[in-house]
């Protein structure tokens, strides 16, 4: 068998048990919580409404929509993560350094100044990545779009965009600013069905459009010089993917706040397990990106004592260190 | 069809320093065309721009009198091939992986892998020698290795037009011979086939066109017997040579005058 023929084997046998776990988690978030519900009663109360009225409500109104939102938010931060990455040709691109998700802090965080109502949070977090990564790609485009150009600029909006955010929770009254504080730490509280079914559709479609993207992504990553012999226009192509990799990004980022470390960390740990990228490891990546958000917020539900704790502060926590322990490893195995 | 490449009045710039200026170039179709000059006299900027991989500031770059910019960037790249100069691998990425992505230009949306696209990267692989190496990762290679898992990718794009910037940089003499037989083979199956080489003599022997370039334009183009000329060499390079019949093909053999060092050596 060829390398091409086993890296594939390897992406099908670890999807197989990438879902096997997501499925696994899943049905652990909607059974674990104050009120615990054996597994199979829980599967009855969401699928056929049968069972305790009181546990009914609990998992179809609560448990469910913020399991599914743990997943979608980090298929898509991964997957944005992966786009780039590679757009950027730089292994530290993330949300967090291309301005998206101060942009969407910031909306969310004006959105609680002006008073708009709870429900309209992600809109304006939505709003504002998008419009964040709009002001990124005019200041970092000049004739194409370089790609250290665009890291550079990213990190100025960023840094731009989260002095704003500490300039409105500073001057906000206590309560205000635990809330937004909250918000841009990262946290999966309180969701609901209408978000998660407008948020899953639309992060569907990108992440759609990032698979349909991806031949054109693994020849730009050749160079700007022999991806234009073989047909592709760099300008174009990375525009494009771009916006595929920012719409997934403030999708996902308007749903669950800025949760840290999901897009930087898990293209490096699919690509340790699953080798050079191709469409399929990116497939992994959008479901690593699922596991590790969902097993993150089970994590700081249950398993830590604090009560109440952001998922957010959970991926950092967790992210950092293993992200550190990846990098050991590549750099002894290098060697 | 033939697939020559005529360049008219062209004018290629990096921001505002224009390296080539008011060029006219007539690369004759079916042949082997060799551009020789010194470094940074603009060549791999010329094969750039006659690729389209920069937009020229005036002027115009035509295969078979069709204007590339009037092309998309897939037509084109089904016609015309290049390999850059210093091209770089994705980490980790397999030889054979690399190859398959010659066939870009020749995939469809959702059409799947095809049996003639293998049938290219087979052929690809084994007329550069490399069909060994299909499972090592690119960048494991040595240097001629990584070269000629490259052209094999050029190759497996199967175009009738190609452009080699260096194609023989890196690879010991060997395989620099391979390349340029291979070269000479492509040309026989019809291909008509544009390198930047640095060997004078090598270029003579394998080109039946050959183009100095000296400060980013054309300083003499046509037949290398021709061309070849020890005050041409002189005046491009700044080496006192003598100008010799190659002893096996009779092509022009350019041999620099032995500075007074060694005359005394000897
Ligand atoms: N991307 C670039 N941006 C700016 N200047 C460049 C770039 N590439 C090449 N040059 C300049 O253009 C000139 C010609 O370079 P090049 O075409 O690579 O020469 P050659 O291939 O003949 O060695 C050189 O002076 C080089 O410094
Ligand atoms: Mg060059």
């Amino acid at each position: 068998m060829n390398a091409i023929a086993r890296q594939r084997r390897r992406t099908a046998i670890l999807a197989l048990a990438g879902l096997v776990l997501l499925a696994a988690l899943m049905l652990t978030g909607i059974s674990m919580g104050r009120n615990p519900v054996a597994p199979d009663k829980a599967l009855a109360a969401l699928f056929l409404g049968t069972g305790d009225s009181g546990d009914v409500l609990l998992i179809g109104r609560f448990r469910t929509p913020r399991v599914l939102a743990a997943v979608i938010a980090g298929a898509g931060l991964a997957v944005a993560g992966t786009l780039l990455q590679r757009v950027a040709r730089n292994p530290l691109a993330s949300p967090d350094v291309v301005g998206i998700t101060g942009g969407a802090s910031l909306g969310a965080t004006a959105a609680m100044a002006f008073g708009l109502n709870a429900t309209l949070t992600p809109l304006a977090a939505l709003a504002g990545g998008l419009i964040a990564a709009l002001v990124l790609s005019l200041l970092a485009w000049k004739r194409n779009i370089d790609p250290l150009r665009l890291v550079l600029v990213g990190l100025a909006v960023q840094a731009g965009l989260t002095a704003a955010v500490n300039l409105f929770i500073v001057r906000f009254p206590a309560e205000l600013a635990s809330s937004a504080l909250r918000w841009t730490t990262g946290s999966l509280y309180g969701r609901n069905w209408t978000e998660v079914i407008i948020g899953a559709g639309a992060i569907a479609v990108a992440t759609g459009a990032a698979f349909a993207l991806h031949r054109r992504l693994a020849v730009l990553d050749l160079g700007d010089d022999a991806a234009g012999a073989l047909g592709v226009r760099p300008g174009p192509a990375r525009l494009q993917l771009l916006a595929a990799a920012v719409v997934l990004a403030s999708l996902a980022v308007a749903l669950t706040g800025p949760v840290g470390f999901v897009a930087l960390a898990v293209p490096h740990l699919v690509r340790r397990v699953a080798g050079p990228p191709t469409a399929g490891t990116l497939g992994l990546s959008a479901l690593a990106g699922a596991v590790l958000l969902l097993a993150a917020d089970l994590v700081a539900q249950h398993v830590l004592p604090i009560d109440g704790l952001p998922v957010g502060v959970v991926t950092s926590t967790l992210g950092a260190p293993l992200l550190l322990a990846l990098l050991a490893r590549q750099h002894r195995s290098s060697r | 069809m033939t697939n020559a490449i005529t360049a008219a009045g062209l004018r290629l710039a990096y921001g505002r320093t224009a390296i080539v200026d008011g060029l006219d170039l007539d690369l004759p179709g079916g042949a082997v065309t060799a551009i020789v000059g010194p470094n940074a006299c603009g060549k791999s900027t010329l094969l750039r721009g006659l690729a389209r991989l920069i937009a020229p500031e005036a002027g115009t770059v035509a295969v078979d009198g069709e204007d590339v910019h009037r092309m998309s960037a897939r037509a084109l790249a089904r016609r015309l091939g290049l390999l850059p100069q210093q091209p770089t691998a994705p980490d980790g990425i397999s030889v054979e992986a690399l190859v398959r992505l010659g066939r870009y230009p020749h995939q469809k949306a959702l059409r799947p892998w095809s049996k003639a696209d293998q049938d290219a990267v087979e052929s690809a692989l084994e007329r550069t020698g490399t069909a060994a190496l299909r499972d090592r990762a690119v960048d494991t290679l040595s240097g001629g290795q990584r070269q000629r898992a490259w052209i094999a990718l050029a190759l497996a794009q199967d175009t009738p037009l190609l452009l080699l910037d260096e194609p023989t940089t890196f690879l010991d003499l060997r395989h620099q011979i391979d390349v340029l037989d291979l070269v000479a083979d492509l040309n026989d199956g019809g291909r008509t086939v544009v390198m930047v080489l640095h060997d004078l003599g090598q270029a003579a022997r394998y080109a039946d066109h050959l183009v100095v370039m000296h400060e980013g334009a054309p300083a003499a183009a046509g037949p290398p017997a021709e061309v070849l000329t020890a005050e041409l060499v002189e005046a491009v390079f700044g080496v006192a040579c003598r100008v010799v019949p190659d002893p096996e093909t009779g092509t022009p053999l350019v041999v620099p005058r032995a500075s007074a060092r060694h005359r005394a050596a000897s």
